[in-house]
């Protein structure tokens, strides 16, 4: 059937959960890389066959010009399907080159997922984002909330021991123990996973 | 406001309220609604956000200030929120820029009008962004098709168009809110005046009122201020 391994390989992505990556299927985009081949093939071979009779290309209404058609349309279609499956992953990656990629390493969970090519993209998209902030020395991914109060309650995730002093206050910041703290202050560590906000 | 300091006229009220309504922070604030509303990227602000930078940057003083005098807390907290909440608008404003560009990127990069409302940072992000793109796509898919199947902006050598580029949905419907009285307009966006007379889907805005549009046909009422998006 034209067109349906490609279809299959939009279809999975569509699947998935929103915003969440499945692992690049290598096989099925390798064999719709084939199959476009494949049209490609019969399609220079009608080409061929046509030109053999004598036949312009482009103006005989003959079986073998609208076989061709078929072939030309059925890649465009792969095409296009290849292109959506790959450009689709890419605006994930970009999500979490937003989220994370500036701050530290990508957990391995996710990494497994991409395909080579794309875990160069995700580094080379953070880069682009931090070359971005550096210039104009102000970081757009934090506030990523509309900030309502200057305190907030936090839980710390990881004994991180009494020997750091906030601006204000020193305290005993064991595990699990909760905090009513600048929101300033607390968001270093939150964004580097020892603290987590509390919403009430 | 004080209400013991006497009634307020509503000239004064009046007064007062254009007064609010050009400071930066409501500016900004505008600018803010109007980018996250609209589906294409709008003209960057740039003295505006200089601006805004600036203020910023000033008030980070004062609030240090406040911190090393012992002032009163409360005072300092106060101000501290309002840093907070400008900061945010600052940076959402970019953001949503960003993820504009991000989106629309070869779209953007086809017409130098589009790409005359980014700053010069943008610029240099968007090149990038379409640089790491491209070459992802190009490694990951375009490589392995046939010769004629190749470009990334069409879909085939036989395509006259650029094909594959996504774009903006301009005919999306907006809420727009009236700034400064508008002349007549149409729904469908023509500013014809002959054979006014024989149409009656025109209708004009005054200051306050709220109405659903569709985007494309008032762009311009938005670029120059008289409508603004929420």
């Amino acid at each position: 059937m034209h067109g349906r391994k490609a279809y299959e390989l939009v279809k999975e992505f569509a699947s998935g959960e929103k915003g969440h990556l499945k692992i690049f299927n290598n096989e099925l985009f390798e064999r719709v890389i084939e199959e476009c081949n494949e049209h490609h093939n019969a399609l220079q071979s009608l080409i061929r066959k046509m030109q053999e009779e004598g036949l312009e290309v482009l103006t005989a209404r003959t079986a073998d010009h609208y076989g061709a058609l078929i072939h030309h349309l059925s890649l465009i279609r792969n095409k296009r399907c290849l292109m959506a499956y790959v450009y689709n992953r890419a605006d994930i990656i970009r999500d979490l080159a937003w989220k994370v990629g500036l701050l530290h390493e990508l957990p391995r969970e996710i990494q497994e997922k991409f395909s080579d090519s794309e875990e160069q993209y995700f580094k080379d998209h953070s880069k682009s984002l931090k070359s971005y902030m550096s210039q104009l020395s102000l970081n757009v991914n934090v506030d990523m909330v509309p900030p309502k109060d200057p305190y907030i309650k936090v839980r710390v995730l990881e004994d991180l021991g009494s020997g750091i002093i906030l601006s204000d206050k020193s305290a005993n910041f064991a595990r699990h123990s909760m905090h009513f703290l600048k929101r300033t202050d607390a968001e270093q560590y939150i964004a580097r996973g020892l603290m987590e906000e509390l919403t009430s | 406001m004080a209400s013991g300091a006497g009634e307020w006229s509503t000239a004064q009220m009046d007064d007062y309220e254009t007064l609010i309504s050009t400071t930066d922070v409501e500016l900004l604030k505008r600018a803010w609604r109007n980018e996250k509303a609209a589906p294409e990227i709008l003209p960057f602000e740039e003295a505006l956000v200089k601006r805004a930078k600036e203020q910023i940057q000033l008030m980070e003083e004062t609030v240090d200030e406040f911190a090393e005098s012992g002032h009163d807390p409360l005072i300092a907290s106060l101000y501290q929120m309002d840093l907070d909440r400008a900061q945010f608008l600052l940076r959402s404003y970019l953001r949503v820029r960003l993820q504009k560009i991000e989106k629309f990127m070869f779209y953007i990069w086809k017409s130098d009008a589009y790409r005359h409302r980014l700053s010069t940072e943008e610029e240099k992000f968007g090149e990038r962004c379409i640089r790491d793109i491209g070459k992802h796509l190009e490694e990951t898919v375009l490589s392995k098709l046939p010769d004629n199947y190749q470009s990334l902006l069409k879909q085939s050598i036989i395509s006259e168009e650029d094909d594959m580029v996504p774009e903006p949905q301009l005919d999306t419907f907006v809420v727009a809110k009236c700034q400064r009285a508008t002349r007549p307009l149409f729904l469908d966006g023509s500013r014809q005046s002959a054979g006014f007379d024989n149409r009656d889907d025109h209708f004009q805005m005054v200051p306050g009122d709220l109405c659903i549009l569709r985007y494309r046909p008032f762009q311009e009422e938005l670029m120059s201020g008289n409508i603004s998006l929420v």
